[in-house]
């Protein structure tokens, strides 16, 4: 660039600012990588983030633990989680997007309340409908139950699906579908034909975002799912590290295990996120 | 013309149809319950007396509570059962559990008569027969009476009658067809009666006629039809949201002023608000004062936004130096903490505080300084939360702050350096304006995202020590699920959080944002 270069201190300075603060910031990562392969229960005995030995038993350990009915306990909740996840993703892709579509393209009374109401669902938090829907659940006998559990997160992940994919229909251009109408086209069908397809990356963003927030939940599923049968995988990681028995180096191997995919899942998908989030909190 | 009478009286009938069900379940399980708590009663009565009991009925004489021989805490009862007596055991399928427990209360408060809570509609009475004997007895399951459905077929058929016959004529008997036509549906309510349905229905009733003289139903009826295609759409995710988060909000409302006791809801009006708001007669520095958690909340999330924002500009400036080396892998390794899930990051950070010789203090003391006990002083074990939550929400503000320093045109910078303006008037008067418009909505969403966070307190500090580290959302769950299920007290707490969250973006965020306007 044209910008003038400085002085060598300070270009130094900058780098040794930023090496610093990304060791700040890896730091507990890589103690939770050294925990899940160095032998022991303890979580540090040194500050060091180098392992003194290597083995492989917390993994181990983690994937063949059994329960009382000697099935094996980490694939039955990573069972739980991908379904309660899968689930959830199904019920708010397919319940919103035809509710995004109509915000993002027709005009009607009551349209802005409505997209208000959709923004301002997914700032309550978690407690408010926690108490309640406990409650209901407990008298419909549904605690414990993926169904319950999926109808739990549903208050959250419709009105963000439908926010998220509002935004991506705004950003379809309209020519198609205008088009189509006055090729007589209903618009059930411009949807189903024309915008549906046009959408599909959208959806799988969407998608993939609720299942992240589903799979990444923790204090619902650690009050309602109370049977050591019906664990997610959030609260099977937290059970290892209680008050009264902590085994650190399995709940490192399980962090491991359980964040890796939604990491990844992150990282391709985090350019649409910040953009989604800022967009929904400075449009009305 | 018929057709809109029709409409119209349609949708007043079906209102009218779910306030007299609803009351005639309420009558009918009323009624039920008497008649079955009164079988109880009598039966009980007679085999005291030494009558006969009716049919159907369960009624045994049971004698006083006896210590076991064997196990001194124990106490068995003896029962009067088909012509001897035998020990009462529970477990044995004939009532015995019931009746011991009858047995029990009746020593405890007395005679009494209540509904067995099982589903059945069965009924327990006990009274005295003799000295040390009681006569419980147990009214058979009974089913209750059936939906008249042909009652209410026929007054509907009066009311659609009475509506048709009133637009036959026209004009104001059109408005009073419908009127009577509803009406007409309150008529079994009164013969149940129910007072306050029969009043709701006419209500009803002069609500929709009301509503036809002015035209409301046609210009509805007309908006419905015109935008009945982006209705249509909106349904799913419409009802949906109507039976998930609305009926919830709902109930919680509503369950804000109940008390829950073991299993039984008493009303108890405004008394749940009444003693959170005063602090239910708690000092201020006491951890279950709302008052003093409220304190805590403000204190958490100013704290953390600040940090946020601050770590996250500086770190973004830092960023955005043209010269910098390196600077996508910079940014991929600084948002690591942004892509774990924030129960584990908060478990880490737990791992890292807690103990002696947790990771923290090792690195204190590898620095020649003493160990800290993080989670037994207020000071530190509040610290250990904003470390482990600036540490999780820092890379969100960060990225937000790059975003807007990119969209910040060169020229503006090379015009400035030519008319000689330091770097600090630079980022006064130039990066501090463009980051606003960005930072704002994101300082307003963090504020939100910071006051609900639950998994951070929850998992870190956990409240220690003694609970003074809670925010409200932690102390509304704990009120339910820790504090032997208040759930009255949580879902009152849980009204007032959302009252507090209510205010603050409808005002505080408007602060916040106010650099929008410029």
């Amino acid at each position: 660039m044209k910008a003038r270069r400085p002085n060598l201190a300070v270009v130094v300075g900058v780098h040794v600012a930023l090496v610093a603060m990304v060791a700040v910031t890896l730091y507990p990562v890589l103690l939770v990588c050294k925990k899940a392969f160095e032998p022991g229960r303890q979580f540090a005995l040194s500050a060091s983030p180098v392992p003194r030995s290597v083995t492989l038993d917390h993994f181990h350990e983690l994937f063949t633990t059994r329960g009382g009915n000697g099935e094996l306990l980490f694939l039955r909740h990573a069972a739980n989680s991908i379904v309660v996840a899968l689930l959830t993703t199904i019920v708010g892709v397919v319940l919103s997007c035809t509710a995004a579509y109509a915000l993002s393209r027709f005009r009607f009374p009551g349209r802005k309340a409505g997209l208000t109401m959709f923004l301002v669902v997914q700032m309550f938090p978690a407690v408010l409908l926690l108490i309640p829907l406990y409650v209901v659940l407990n008298r419909l006998g549904l605690l414990n139950s993926v169904a319950g559990l999926v109808l739990v997160y549903s208050t959250t992940a419709i009105p963000f699906c439908v926010w998220t994919l509002k935004g991506y229909f705004d950003s379809l251009p309209r020519e198609l579908e205008e088009a189509a109408r006055i090729d007589g086209a209903s618009p059930w069908m411009i949807f189903r034909k024309i915008v549906l397809p046009l959408a599909r990356p959208g959806i799988a963003v969407t998608a993939l975002f609720s299942f992240m927030t589903a799979w990444n939940e923790f204090i619902m599923a650690s009050t309602f799912m109370t049977d050591q049968n019906r664990y997610t995988l959030p609260v099977l990681i937290q059970s290892t590290v209680t008050e009264y028995s902590a085994d650190w180096g399995l709940f490192a191997a399980g962090a491991i295990v359980t964040s890796i995919p939604v990491m990844i899942a992150f990282y391709v998908l985090q350019r649409f996120l910040v953009g989604g989030l800022t967009a929904g909190a400075v449009k009305g | 013309m018929i057709t809109r009478q029709l409409r119209d009286f349609g949708i007043g009938a079906l209102a009218a149809i779910l306030i007299a069900t609803c009351a005639f379940v309420a009558v009918r399980n009323r009624e039920l319950i008497a008649r079955q708590v009164e079988l109880a009663q009598r039966a009980a009565a007679t085999l005291a007396r030494d009558g006969v009991v009716e049919p159907g009925v369960r009624a045994v004489i049971v004698g006083p509570a006896e210590r076991s021989a064997k196990h001194r805490y124990l106490r068995h009862r003896k029962v009067f059962d088909g012509g001897s007596w035998r020990p009462l055991v529970a477990g044995n399928s004939r009532d015995d559990k019931l009746i011991y427990d009858a047995a029990n209360h009746f020593d405890r408060s007395g005679a009494f008569a209540a509904l067995i809570p099982d589903g059945d509609a069965r009924a327990v009475a006990a009274t005295p027969a003799g000295t040390d004997r009681i006569a419980i007895a147990i009214a058979p399951p009974a089913a209750p009476a059936p939906y008249p459905f042909l009652v209410m077929i026929g007054v509907l058929g009066l009311g659609i009658a009475l509506a048709a016959a009133g637009a036959l004529i026209g004009g104001r008997a059109a408005r009073a067809g419908t009127f009577a036509g509803i009406a007409a549906l309150a008529i079994p309510c009164v013969l149940w009666q129910s007072p306050i349905a029969a009043t709701a229905i006419v209500l009803v009733a002069a609500g929709v006629a009301l509503a036809q003289h002015a035209q409301l139903t046609d210009r509805i009826a007309r908006g419905l039809s015109r935008h009945r295609t982006a209705l249509g759409f909106l349904a799913p995710a419409a009802v949906s949201m109507a039976v998930l988060v609305a009926a919830p909000f709902a109930i919680g409302l509503i369950l804000g002023f109940y008390d829950h006791h073991q299993g039984t809801w008493t009303f108890v009006g405004l008394s749940n608000f009444v003693e959170i708001l005063s602090g239910g007669g708690r000092s201020l520095d006491d951890p279950l004062n709302f008052w003093f958690i409220l304190g805590v909340t403000v204190l958490w999330t100013a704290a953390n936004v600040l940090l946020h924002v601050t770590l996250g500009v500086v770190l973004a400036l830092l960023l955005s130096r043209t010269w910098l080396r390196g600077r996508a892998v910079f940014r991929t390794l600084f948002i690591l903490p942004w892509a774990i899930p924030n129960y584990i990051t908060a478990l880490i950070w737990k791992g890292m505080f807690v103990g002696e010789y947790g990771a923290v203090n090792s690195l204190l003391k590898s620095a020649g300084l003493d160990g800290v006990s993080w989670f037994s002083s207020w000071a530190t074990a509040f610290s250990t939360n904003v470390i482990t939550n600036t540490w999780l929400g820092f890379p969100f503000m960060m990225v937000v702050a790059l975003g807007a320093l990119e969209s910040i045109p060169r020229e503006l910078y090379e015009a400035a350096a030519v008319d000689g303006a330091r770097p600090w008037q630079r980022f006064w008067h130039i990066t501090l304006p463009h980051l606003r418009p960005a930072l704002g909505p994101a300082v307003a969403l963090g504020s939100i995202w910071t006051f609900n966070m639950f998994n951070v307190i929850y998992l870190v500090s956990a409240g220690e020590p003694g609970g003074t580290t809670n925010i409200l959302v932690t102390d509304a769950y704990r009120w339910a699920f820790e504090r032997g299920e208040r759930y009255g007290m949580a879902a009152a707490e849980g009204t007032i959080i959302f009252l507090i969250l209510l205010l603050w973006t409808v005002f505080g965020t408007r602060i916040v944002r106010r650099g929008d306007d410029a």
